[in-house]
């Protein structure tokens, strides 16, 4: 296996009426190419932290993060926006879709600003609705879409560029079982079909028994690095199936 | 790059009620400048043609010693073979006549008074041709007398102040080329009310051959062009400057507008004033569309961290900003080209009248012109009004940090 990200030794904190907080406390987590893995913890635990640094969006005080093999510090602000356009997708908790694009627009977003042509980008704008079911609504606005469609569609936007590894920050939060369901299923069949990494942080339980691999977080510490064993990822994949 | 603009054009419909006012602002700053300036527009064409109908004409060529220096007698700068030079004139393109002109001065006196008048010969049917004929509050134009009296203009400020009317005699005094003081009796014609009423109260125009009787001399102090339209007077000059290399005397020909003081004088106060104009609605736009479009940014916070973290270059973000900026401005320039033409035909159709203006003698009339260049104009300055306006709001967007973008509320 391959190494995608390598977090090494983190630490972040901020400062809230003169005083440091500390959010992530010398974290250190690897993940090779392929891998469906959650980062688990309680509000506060630091999840969103450790997925923003390993999303280039946000710096560590100390440590370092390297992505595909490039340290994510030595970087400038332009090449970090490069990076995050070619190697990553991302999934937001409340969608964050352009408002007044359609579903089929806002999929095409990603490609629009890596300059792809046009009928490049509709051949897979189509094929990244079709591949969240959500073909038929290509057409309809966010307003116009439920919270399951909205959030197929900011999976559909997430993975439309073929990005290395997506990032999900707690993407079933705000829905409801059904669709939450719905939503993990197609994340996990996207992770084995186009052998996209999945990582994503969440405290929902329901996501947490289909996951292989679960990172806990505690008081932005790195508390348990649970690989399943052999024979429960069998249990796991045929729970998802 | 069209779906870049989509984007910026749906974003500019995003909130219709905040965008209408916008609009509402900024077709309002164009339609008042389309409004202020088709009728300063008006007021100065209609100043120029008056200046070149009222006998300044398009063109006029001088003996060029003329502005040398001063005459020691009377015409001695004029145009000694005039004839020759008129039919060379005449020969040009656009021109519709020649007019020759003697320009002199000296007393009237009716025998119980006597007033100073600054007076001008002409001949009446070439002037009458060429469209110049002078506006006559009574009377009749000169020409039209065959019992051979020599006949007289006079404007309605020394009719007034001499007490006399149409049909009353007047003797006329000036001093003859040779330095003698010479008189010839008059009989008055015609009233001019030129809407001037410091011209009114010196104005005397008598037949040209009366003049050079009176003068003692057969020299013009001028030849007058009239062309077919204001608009070819650079390229009648044009032509017609070589023309004039090839006479004993050395011509010189000028240009109304170079001769026209009161009318640049007037000009340069209404460029003055629309430029005053200009500026308070760059910035009344300025202003306020800063305030909106942060606005708009402040709306928009989330989605823009959600655009920088996808790797969304933050100079696109300033170039979507500014983009949707130039969208208002060009919609509001629209609207505002249209509300300010509809008005303005409005108020042309209203028919619409002014008290006279400081130092004339008519009512004005009302009317916009509706002039393509100020149409131009008035809205790339709402253009650039706006996206200079949307400089700032776009940077502060573009330099969001993203994370804090994200978790914006």
């Amino acid at each position: 296996m391959e190494t995608l990200v390598d977090v090494d030794a983190v630490s972040r904190s901020f400062p809230l009426d003169h005083r440091e907080v500390l959010a992530l406390d010398y974290a250190s987590l690897r993940v090779e190419r392929g891998e469906f893995l959650a980062i688990a913890g309680p509000s506060g635990s630091g999840k969103s932290t450790l997925l923003n640094l390993i999303g280039c969006i946000d710096m560590p005080t100390s440590g370092r993060v390297v992505l595909d093999g490039r340290d994510t510090q030595t970087l400038k602000t332009e090449r970090l926006a490069a990076l995050r356009r070619e190697k990553i997708g991302f999934v937001f908790q409340t969608f964050n879709l352009i408002p007044v694009f359609t579903a089929a627009e806002n999929v095409e977003f990603p490609l629009l600003i890596q300059g792809v042509d046009a009928h490049e980008r509709r051949m897979r704008v189509l094929a990244a609705l079709e591949s969240v079911g959500l073909a038929s609504r290509a057409h309809h606005r966010p307003d116009l879409l439920s919270g399951g469609e909205r959030q197929r569609v900011a999976v559909a936007r997430a993975i439309v560029h073929r990005p290395e590894l997506v990032l999900a920050d707690e993407p079933t939060a705000n829905l409801d079982t059904q669709n939450a369901t719905q939503l993990i299923d197609l994340m996990h069949d996207l992770n084995r079909s186009l052998g996209l990494t999945f990582i994503f942080s969440t405290h929902d339980q329901r996501l947490l028994e289909h996951t292989p691999r679960i990172v806990r977080l505690c008081d932005g510490r790195v508390v348990e690095d649970a690989q399943a064993a052999e024979a429960d990822r069998a249990q796991v994949a045929a729970a998802i199936h | 790059m069209g779906k870049f603009l989509l984007l910026a054009f749906r974003n500019v419909f995003r909130n219709r009620r905040r965008t209408s006012m916008t609009l509402v602002m900024v077709g309002g700053g164009v339609a008042g400048l389309l409004l202020v300036g088709g009728f300063f527009a008006y007021m100065l064409r209609g100043l120029r043609e008056s200046t070149i109908h009222n006998g300044l004409g398009h063109l006029q060529i001088f003996n060029a010693e003329h502005f040398r220096r001063d005459e020691v007698h009377v015409l001695d700068t004029g145009i000694g073979n005039w004839q020759q030079v008129a039919a060379k004139t005449r020969s040009a393109d656009h021109v519709r006549g020649v007019a020759p002109r003697v320009e002199f001065y000296g007393m009237l006196s009716n025998g119980v008074k006597s007033a100073v008048f600054m007076g001008s010969a002409v001949d009446p049917d070439i002037e009458r041709s060429m469209g110049f004929s002078p506006y006559l509050s009574a009377g009749r134009d000169l020409g039209g007398n065959a019992n051979g009296e020599v006949e007289a203009l006079i404007g309605t400020g020394v009719a007034r102040s001499m007490s006399v009317k149409v049909g009353d005699g007047l003797t006329i005094l000036a001093v003859t080329a040779d330095g003698a003081l010479n008189g010839i009796d008059v009989q008055i014609v015609g009233i001019v009310n030129t809407g001037y009423k410091e011209v009114d109260d010196r104005y005397l125009r008598i037949t040209l051959p009366s003049a050079q009787r009176l003068l003692q001399t057969d020299r013009v102090t001028n030849l007058v062009v009239g062309l077919d339209a204001t608009e070819n007077t650079d390229r009648a000059a044009a032509e017609l400057g070589p023309r004039l290399g090839g006479f004993s005397q050395e011509l010189t020909l000028k240009k109304w507008i170079e001769l026209a003081t009161y009318y640049k004088q007037v000009r340069t106060m209404f460029d003055g004033i629309f430029l005053f104009l200009g500026v308070i609605v760059f910035f009344m736009v300025l202003m306020a569309s800063i305030n909106t479009i942060l606005i708009t940014m402040f709306e928009r916070v989330r989605e823009i961290g959600t655009m920088l973290a996808m790797g969304t270059p933050r100079r696109w973000v300033v170039a979507l900003f500014m983009a949707e900026a130039g969208l208002t401005g060009v919609l509001g320039a629209v609207a505002g080209l249209a509300a300010g033409n509809v008005l303005g035909a409005l108020l042309n159709a209203s028919g619409l009248h002014l008290p006279p203006p400081p130092g004339t003698t008519f009512d004005m009339n009302f009317r916009v012109l509706h002039e393509p260049g100020l149409m131009i104009a008035s809205s790339l300055l709402v253009i650039v009004s706006l996206a200079i306006a949307s400089i700032w709001p776009a940077i502060r967007a573009s330099r969001l940090q993203i994370v804090e973008a994200l978790a914006h509320v």
